[in-house]
């Protein structure tokens, strides 16, 4: 595990006992102070606990980067858990570190801590045992669960019990699976006791916010009790699209839940194209259609939502980003009204960014869980 | 012609972000002034680019100085990157926010200048869909103030149409006395409801002084320690390096009292002695306010000269620069007794605060750049720890830390490793850099949105205007009579006179040290 955890900022990653963590970290924080060669004071901070799950150790040194780069908006006391349920020989390991950050002139050095433990084969089992104990009293306590479907053992229910918010990213899970459905039923289990929040829903709510916004002004109000397709596209040979795929259902089930559609069936007309959901609204029926395209310019990120509501009356309502990646375009067109068109930034956080702003709100998404049991509708139907 | 509704927006509801205004239009009176490209612009770029602004936000510019809508959105444009310091990845933004900027060029004491700017609302009503909703800024010197309002007045763009809104902020100095303060209130009133002005007073839109709030009430350790029982006296520092810098003819008229002390400072007073609101709302916050301001006792004659002090900068050296006199500023008379400093000691006659002094202190030209709130409690009853270091024990002090560094510290005494009892003084502080990374939002950012979204609560009421000015108008009167007997002089770069040390030391108190 050496290898593991390079040296962020104060001192390298050491592996310490087990049993005396606590300690441990007592001796990491009097080194830190005692350091004659540090340029200015340390300061430790912490605002919450970060459990942070993960599958490989190969995830665990991803995390620690990440963690670095969160803790500079989140001062906290992070706890990677490695598990290796199957793995031929059993046994705990730890490591403590710390992430510093630079001050500007004048001011402290803040750090957080770090501690990284693996658990191999049966004591697995023992785990909570070591984790919980180490959870900071009366701060929240926020479990990331960093892996490819949210499939906690049954031992981890003694953390779930202490945790007051549970973050997944379904980004990470793979396509084809029940993950989606599987945590919205688990959601519906643990409903008002635990706060779910999924990082890639994060990443739409600016999508989200500006295709409200789209609709704000009384003259294009009406439009959106007369939608009667939404046209999803994603960039094709993206990296991101298993993100991208995931979050264009996520919309659609926004859209569904918000605006009362009831859905009706799916099908799929391609089949190297995503399936087309129909809905019934107030006013009839409402087709979500979600594809691929080529761009010229790929960028990953290039992202395009349609709302058109036909008929008589026509209307259309588009929000796309293009091959830069970080301005997305808006334009309504209205009956009787001049287009109106903008401009705004709308760049893709990355994973400690996203991460941060989560970690910020902190608070029950309704939004979220009713757009999560529509997509469990979605993918059964 | 398009179909309109009232209907409320589903898909609004619940998203977990800041809220955005409705669709508006901005008209900014005082376009080509300074705080229109140094503050307003910039700050409303910002909110367009985060996003923060509905999709069809204008803004329209008015002003005499000619120019058309491309040459006021170039000069726009250059204001933004210049104080926002934009790269070139941003053009595509700023062009997009530009699209939405206009500009109208007459005379603002005319009428037909409201004509011509209603001819333009409405025209960005129909293409922008701003929805009649407008919010008009009046950033020109304050004696334009009354002549805008009565002709927005006249020419009917005061009273908001069915389902939208229409407000007003009026940029501080509001009025230069009682009397004109009560003036303009009564001519801004005679138009516009109290629910629909604004009056801006930017430090109330910091981030540490809204969390005053948030620090004094939404914590149960604090407030059963906030009064007279353990806190021996409250200290306001308000210090600027910076000298009168080009605006001397403003400042040989207003003078640091009316400039800093009427607003700013009585402000941060008024939030760190009001009572609890019932609710976070602009009534209640604006309520108790008020009733601080009513019960800060006012001065005999005798008692201003005793209770305050007010001082002018001569030359001396700022941040290894040597700076001229304030006399010897540009605009500035050589004779001027204009105060650049002040100090006074004010008492609350209510039950928390009885005997409680609350001393403030402001200044030009002083040793750095430094807004803070010192918070000091009683000493311990009895000292248990003799010869410990404790003869000279430091009281607890409480400090909020308004700029440049927001945060909070709180100085307690604590135990020196080792086996000898030696005591010292230790700080432990908060800092919105260190805590949450991301520095908080400019004020002016703060305002605006607050003020499109319809929250006043940050806002300056009449009632606590004219208090303000109640409290400050019998001393400038004493000052005006005594003329340049009393003013006394202070080195720019220092922290101020020594009679200001003796204001707080006859009481056996010193200045913090900020």
């Amino acid at each position: 595990m050496a290898g593991i955890i390079e040296p962020v900022g104060l001192g390298e990653a050491r592996p310490v006992d087990v049993s005396n963590l606590e300690a441990e970290l007592s001796a990491l924080w009097r080194t830190a102070a005692e350091d004659p060669t540090a340029e200015s004071a340390v300061t430790r901070a912490c605002t919450l606990t970060l459990l942070i799950y993960v599958e490989s150790d190969e995830a665990a040194y991803e995390v620690t980067n990440l963690v670095a780069e969160v803790t500079r908006q989140n001062p906290c006391r992070a706890i990677i858990m490695t598990l290796e349920p199957h793995a031929a020989s059993s046994g705990l390991e730890a490591w403590v570190s710390a992430h510093c950050h630079l001050p500007v002139a004048g001011e402290k050095q803040v750090c957080s801590e770090q501690i990284t433990i693996r658990a191999r084969g049966e004591a697995g089992r023992g785990l909570p045992s070591v984790v919980l104990p180490l959870t900071v009293s009366g701060l929240p306590i926020f479990l990331w669960w960093r892996a490819a479907g949210f499939s906690p053992p049954v031992y981890f229910d003694d953390i779930l019990r202490v945790t007051q918010h549970v973050i997944v990213d379904s980004a990470r899970f793979s396509p084809g699976t029940t993950h989606l459905q599987d945590l919205a039923a688990w959601l519906h289990k643990v409903a008002g006791k635990i706060q779910l929040t999924d990082l890639n829903w994060n990443r739409i709510t600016p999508w989200r916010q500006l295709i409200a916004q789209g609709f704000d002004s009384p003259e294009r109000r009406p439009y959106l009790d007369r939608l009667t397709r939404v046209r999803i596209e994603y960039e094709q040979d993206s990296a991101r699209l298993v993100t991208q795929r995931a979050q264009g259902l996520l919309l659609s089930a926004w859209l569904a839940s918000r605006l009362g559609w009831h859905l009706l069936r799916c099908e799929r007309k391609d089949a190297s194209q995503p399936r087309t959901f129909y809905f019934k609204s107030a006013n009839g029926t409402v087709v979500v259609e979600r594809s691929f395209r080529r761009v010229d310019n790929p960028c990953g990120v290039c992202f395009t939502i349609e709302l058109i509501a036909e008929g008589a009356s026509a209307a259309r309502f588009s929000f796309s980003r293009g091959p830069d990646g970080k301005v997305v375009k808006t334009l309504a067109e209205v009956p009787g009204l001049a287009p109106i068109g903008r401009s705004v930034r709308l760049e893709v956080l990355d994973e400690a960014e996203i991460l941060n702003e989560e970690l910020k709100l902190g608070v029950r998404d309704r939004l979220y869980e009713e757009a999560l049991s529509m997509v469990a509708r979605m993918i059964s139907s | 012609m398009a179909e309109t509704t009232t209907l409320s927006n589903p898909l609004r509801e619940g998203i977990r972000i800041h809220s955005t205004p409705e669709p508006c239009a901005m008209v900014i009176f005082g376009a080509s002034g300074d705080l229109t490209k140094r503050k307003l612009i910039p700050a409303l770029f910002y909110l367009s680019r985060e996003r923060m602004l509905p999709a069809g936000f204008s803004v329209i510019g008015c002003g005499r100085t000619p120019a058309t809508d491309d040459s006021f959105r170039d000069e726009m444009g250059e204001a933004v990157k210049n104080y926002l310091k934009l790269s070139s990845e941003s053009d595509e933004l700023l062009e997009s926010f530009s699209k939405g900027i206009y500009y109208v060029a007459n005379d603002f004491s005319k009428p037909e200048a409201y004509s011509q700017l209603k001819i333009v609302l409405d025209r960005l009503d129909r293409e922008r869909g701003t929805s009649g909703n407008r919010l008009f800024y009046l950033a020109t010197p304050p004696s334009f103030f009354p002549v805008i309002v009565k002709h927005l007045g006249a020419a009917g763009l005061a009273k908001p149409r069915p389902e939208s809104w229409t407000r007003i902020i009026i940029e501080k100095p509001f009025g230069r006395d009682l009397a004109n303060a009560r003036e303009l209130n009564r001519t801004v009133t005679e138009v516009f409801s109290e629910e629909q002005i604004y009056r801006i007073d930017h430090y109330l839109g910091k981030e540490t002084v809204q969390n005053l709030l948030v620090f004094r009430y939404a914590n149960g350790i604090f407030e059963p320690f906030w009064n007279r029982r353990y806190i021996n006296h409250v200290q306001l520092s308000v210090a600027e390096d910076l000298g009168v810098e080009n605006r001397g003819s403003y400042y040989e008229e207003a003078g640091l009292m009316r400039d800093m002390i009427q607003n700013h400072v009585l402000q941060l007073l008024s939030l760190v002695a009001m009572e609890p609101p019932a609710t976070f709302d602009a009534t209640s916050v604006r309520d108790e306010k008020a009733k601080v301001l009513r019960a800060i006792r006012p001065f005999t004659a005798e008692q201003i000269d005793e209770f305050t002090v007010r001082a002018q900068y001569v030359a001396g050296w700022v941040g290894g620069k040597k700076v001229p006199a304030y006399r010897g500023e540009a605009k500035v008379s050589p004779t001027s007794v204009t105060e650049t400093y002040a100090a006074v000691k004010f008492y609350i006659d209510n039950w928390r605060w009885a005997d409680v002094p609350f001393y403030l202190r402001s200044g030009k030209r002083l040793a750095k750049r430094v807004s803070e709130i010192s918070i000091q409690f009683r000493r311990v009853p009895h000292l248990l720890f003799k010869g410990a270091g404790s003869d000279g024990l430091e009281p607890n002090v409480l400090s909020v830390n308004v700029q440049p560094n927001e945060g909070i510290s709180l100085k307690f005494c604590a135990k020196l490793p080792g086996a000898t009892m030696q005591i010292r003084p230790v700080q432990m502080m908060f800092r919105y850099g260190e805590s949450f990374g991301a520095p908080p939002p400019t004020a002016y950012e703060t305002l605006l949105l607050d003020c499109m979204l319809g929250d006043a609560t940050l806002f300056n009421r009449s009632d606590a205007v004219e208090l303000s000015w109640e409290l400050v108008d019998p001393i400038l009167a004493r000052w005006r009579e005594e003329g340049s007997k009393g003013l006394a002089t202070y080195a720019a770069g220092s922290w101020g006179p020594a009679e200001a040390d003796a204001l707080i030391e006859r009481d056996g108190r010193q200045w913090q040290r900020v």
